[in-house]
């Protein structure tokens, strides 16, 4: 059986490189027909994901990790990959969202047709997906930091597709920064193992010669946090994820916002889980924590006022983001305390959430991306009634926002669930500090929770319900079946990992055991399999998704029943809604901005609303108005005092580094002749 | 004939110096024609010398390197950077960046770094050509000082050909020259390097109506 495992998981790394290369390729042999350059692209693609869920599982599964390596002419560079439990979770997560976000790309390019080379759009979709796997696969420090910065150019490029609006290029030139800057940091972490390994591969950085010293060791936990934190874009490095991620095409936000930024989630388990080998002082986690908690808090106020839908779908992504590592820091702490039964669940509730979060996130920007295919504008306000028009997308998009809402028996309730156990079960812990602390977060958890349903509350009503608000959504049409296909895969994957946690949970259990040194799954699991119970021997709380969906679907058909039962028969009469004897017309509909109103007003401290109101008065009476403008704007906290000043001290300093580059050939000239004769006189 | 090796070391460093001084009447030249020719006249020593390398080291791969010196650089480069003076009609460097006096001092002083950085080396050689290592040096700082304290595109292509010759001499002094499919190589570059800077000093001139190259910064943003 293992001899099988390792035999297909070769199989696996060898095609999936195949097939994605082909779908970089291939396309641009034919380079004439452009139709048939997508279909080559997507379903080559589509094709290496299956390939990938396969390699996923058995990796999963194998007993033993399975190591492949190709040794290269260049010194300290080994093309070395690694397929253990924690890697496979991750294939699969790229590979399950890939083949559902290939399939819609299928529909979805085609509106590029006229427009951009599909070759090149296909190529380089395939070459995102291939970098993302391998940085996944990676068991070499450089090795991965190569693919890792293929990973972020070849986005970089697909963010830029639409290269003629200024705001995506400026949205590619900051994505561009902050990646770099965020690879620096990494460098930096890898560097620090190096140097202690003498060597870059991950073996050596697991078991170094001399253990690192404590500082070395905090070095490369801060580094790690802020180079891999600046692609996961946790507060307040995620600045750049509002930008970039709307900018590029809808199926590749699917994948940056679902998938890429997850690689970061997996830099950091494997560096704190398994390169610092799990022992670590208890603030470490606290940060992560910390750092957790504040983006989720602030990644959702901040998508509640956004209208672009999916710019608002971008700040949820911070949000989620900082889920995960609220459960991943939970996971630390406990460790560090030596609760490795919590360590293990708090660890499970973050990778849960990870995929559950690549597939619902998946899914809705996919949905925007219909809606955006259908009406041409990213705008809510622009939006209204879809449902009528599109009921497809309307209902998965649906499920997207109820899974990522995290109302049961959804996927994203699941998980979110899970992280909640693990910070209530902080009683455990000796410290009173943390027994005070790890419920603040699940109380901001909580505050999460809520704001995320009155977010997507607004982005489903608003986008989705009433009547159409401008000829763009009077005109929309239902999309084709390759994109509504995609959307369907996505949303089975949501529904599946919500109703079926007992299948998950021992998956991921395998992926937590060789990190935590403890397997749960049978704990959690209760008898039966049909609920969650993460402390059974406290006897805390227990749930069970499949029979909560039961009940839905029982309890909303009793529900009717009685009140038919009760009200006497239903008599449907067709007639316009009352509206005080006026015509109702899309004007008087809930805005986006005015369902958000209260919201801005209670939390004004951290919004820092400008309201602007002017108002034309009729020369004849100053009662009736002629014309009013109304304008509100919320503060860029975070720019306006954070980036702002480090660009204009950069820019400062630049200036004066201008005199040195004076534009005179002899001037440069003589600079490399001083260098020399410098140079010289030092060696000599 | 056997030469007896110091006289055969006396020889070689003897061509080497008249290579320096070459070098040091093209710094003192303003006549654009004339450093041209003094460029020729370089290359020749430069092939005498290898020759007398070959001869006395029995590496005859030499000869054929110093038999396409003398073809490439000392018969053909010439005629072209000829062209290119007649064609653009300059004549003379009149204006310099560091006048003439000034620049035989700096080049003076080049010399003894150049001696003095590669003193460390020459004393634990034990080739005949040792002693070529620092004059091979030393013109490669005054090619090098050539292209910074002169104005015109044509005066820092001999600048430019006067650091690949002292490079020449470098190889040939340190180790009996290269294998001869790198000097094969290097001739080519230096060919290819000449057509295009000819090529450039007429797009200079088209641009700027002058071939002085401080006009280039006026391509700055």
């Amino acid at each position: 059986m293992s001899l099988d495992l390792s035999w297909i998981i070769h199989w696996g790394l060898f095609n999936v490189v195949v097939l994605y290369g082909i779908g970089i390729f291939l396309p641009f042999a034919f380079y004439r027909n452009a139709h048939f350059q997508n279909l080559v692209a997507h379903g080559a693609a589509m094709a290496a994901s299956i390939v990938g869920v396969v390699l996923g599982l058995a990796g999963l599964w194998a007993p033993e990790p399975v190591t492949f390596s190709v040794l290269s002419n260049l010194p300290l560079l080994t093309f070395q990959v690694r397929v253990d439990p924690l890697a496979s979770f991750f294939v699969l997560i790229i590979s399950l969202a890939g083949f559902a976000v290939s399939q819609f790309a299928m529909g979805y390019v085609r509106e590029f047709e006229n427009r951009r080379s599909i070759g090149a759009l296909g190529g380089l979709y395939n070459a995102f997906l291939l970098s993302m796997t391998l940085v996944i696969l990676a068991d070499d420090g450089f090795f991965f930091l190569i693919v890792w910065e293929i990973m972020s150019l070849v986005s970089y490029f697909l963010v830029v597709t639409e290269h003629e609006k200024p705001e995506t290029r400026y949205a590619g030139f900051f994505y561009l920064i902050m990646t770099h800057v965020g690879t620096a940091f990494i460098i930096v972490t890898y560097l620090v193992f190096y140097q202690q390994a003498g060597s870059f591969s991950f073996e050596a950085f697991r078991h170094p010669a001399a253990p690192l010293p404590e500082g070395f060791r905090t070095l490369a936990f801060a580094a790690a946090l802020i180079g891999f934190g600046t692609k996961a874009g946790i507060v307040p490095l995620h600045v750049w994820l509002p930008y970039a991620h709307p900018a590029a095409p809808s199926h590749v936000s699917a994948l940056m916002s679902g998938v890429m930024i997850k690689t970061a989630i997996y830099g950091l388990v494997r560096v704190y889980f398994d390169f610092l080998g799990g022992t670590f002082p208890w603030w470490w986690g606290f940060i992560v924590l910390a750092i957790g908690a504040v983006s989720a808090l602030l990644g959702v106020m901040y998508a509640l006022m956004e209208h672009d839908l999916k710019s608002l779908l971008a700040y949820h992504s911070v949000e989620n983001i900082g889920i995960i590592l609220m459960g991943i820091g939970a996971g630390m702490i406990f460790q560090s305390y030596g609760l490795s039964n919590l360590a293990a669940l708090g660890l499970l509730a973050g990778l849960y959430h990870t995929i559950n979060h690549a597939m619902f996130k998946g899914l809705l920007f996919l949905g925007a991306g219909s809606t955006l295919y259908a009406t041409h504008t990213r705008n809510m306000e622009e939006y209204g009634g879809l449902i009528r028009k599109m009921p497809w997308t309307a209902f998965f998009f649906l499920v997207g926002a109820v899974s990522i809402s995290a109302l049961p028996p959804s996927n994203g309730f699941v998980s979110e669930w899970l992280t909640f156990q693990s910070l209530f079960l902080s009683f455990q812990i000796p410290d009173v500090l943390m027994k005070i602390m790890l419920p603040i977060g699940a109380a901001m958890l909580a505050l999460t929770g809520v704001l995320a349903l009155a977010c997507f509350a607004k982005a489903f009503g608003i986008s989705f319900l009433a009547m159409p608000r401008s000829a763009h959504a009077r005109e929309a049409q239902e999309v084709p079946w390759a994109m509504r296909i995609g959307m369907a895969e996505m949303a089975l994957f949501c529904v599946v990992l919500g109703l079926a946690p007992m299948g998950v949970v021992p998956m991921i259990d395998r992926v937590t055991a060789p990190l935590t040194g403890i397997t749960i799954a049978e704990k959690i699991v209760s008898e039966g399999g049909f609920a969650l119970v993460p402390a059974p021997d406290k006897g805390f709380a227990s749930i069970s998704t499949p029979v909560l969906g039961l009940l839905l679907i029982v309890l909303v058909p009793a529900a009717l029943l009685t009140a038919v039962v009760i009200g006497g028969r239903l008599r449907k009469r067709f007639y316009k809604t009352w509206g005080c004897g006026i015509n109702l017309k899309p004007r008087m509909e809930y805005t986006a901005t005015g369902f958000t109103q209260p919201i801005k007003q209670v939390f004004d401290m951290i919004y820092r609303p400008t309201v602007k109101l002017e108002t034309e008065m009729l020369e004849e009476s100053r009662y009736f108005a002629k014309r009013m403008r109304f304008e509100t704007h919320i503060e860029p906290v975070f720019q306006k005092y954070l980036y702002d000043p480090v660009v204009r001290v950069l820019s400062l300093l630049a200036d004066r580094l201008r005199v040195v580059q004076a534009g005179s050939l002899h001037l440069y000239l003589t600079y490399i002749f001083l260098t020399l004769i410098i140079l010289l006189l030092w060696v000599r | 004939m056997v030469i007896h090796p110091d006289i055969g070391s006396q020889l070689v460093n003897f061509c080497s110096a008249l290579l320096l001084l070459t070098c040091f009447a093209i710094i003192a030249q303003r006549r654009l024609s004339a450093c041209v020719d003094l460029f020729a006249l370089q290359s020749v020593f430069l092939a005498v010398t290898a020759a007398l390398v070959a001869f006395l080291t029995g590496a005859h791969h030499i000869y054929i390197a110093a038999a396409l010196t003398v073809v490439i650089k000392a018969m053909i480069l010439p005629r072209i950077l000829k062209a290119v003076i007649e064609r653009l009609n300059v004549t003379r460097e009149l204006v310099l960046n560091i006048n003439i006096p000034s620049s035989l001092l700096v080049c003076g002083a080049l010399v003894i770094l150049a001696f003095y950085i590669t003193q460390p080396i020459i004393s634990l050689g034990f080739l005949l050509t040792k002693d070529s290592l620092a004059i091979a040096l030393a013109i490669v700082l005054i090619g090098f000082f050539t292209m910074i304290a002169r104005k015109k595109a044509v005066t820092q292509v001999i600048g430019f050909l006067v650091i690949e010759n002292g490079l020449f001499l470098g190889a040939t002094a340190a180790a009996y020259g290269m294998p001869l499919i790198v000097e094969l190589g290097v001739f080519f570059d230096v060919l290819v390097a000449g057509l295009i800077i000819g090529i450039y000093t007429h797009r200079l001139q088209d641009t700027f109506d002058s071939v002085d190259t401080t006009k280039l910064t006026a391509l700055k943003e």
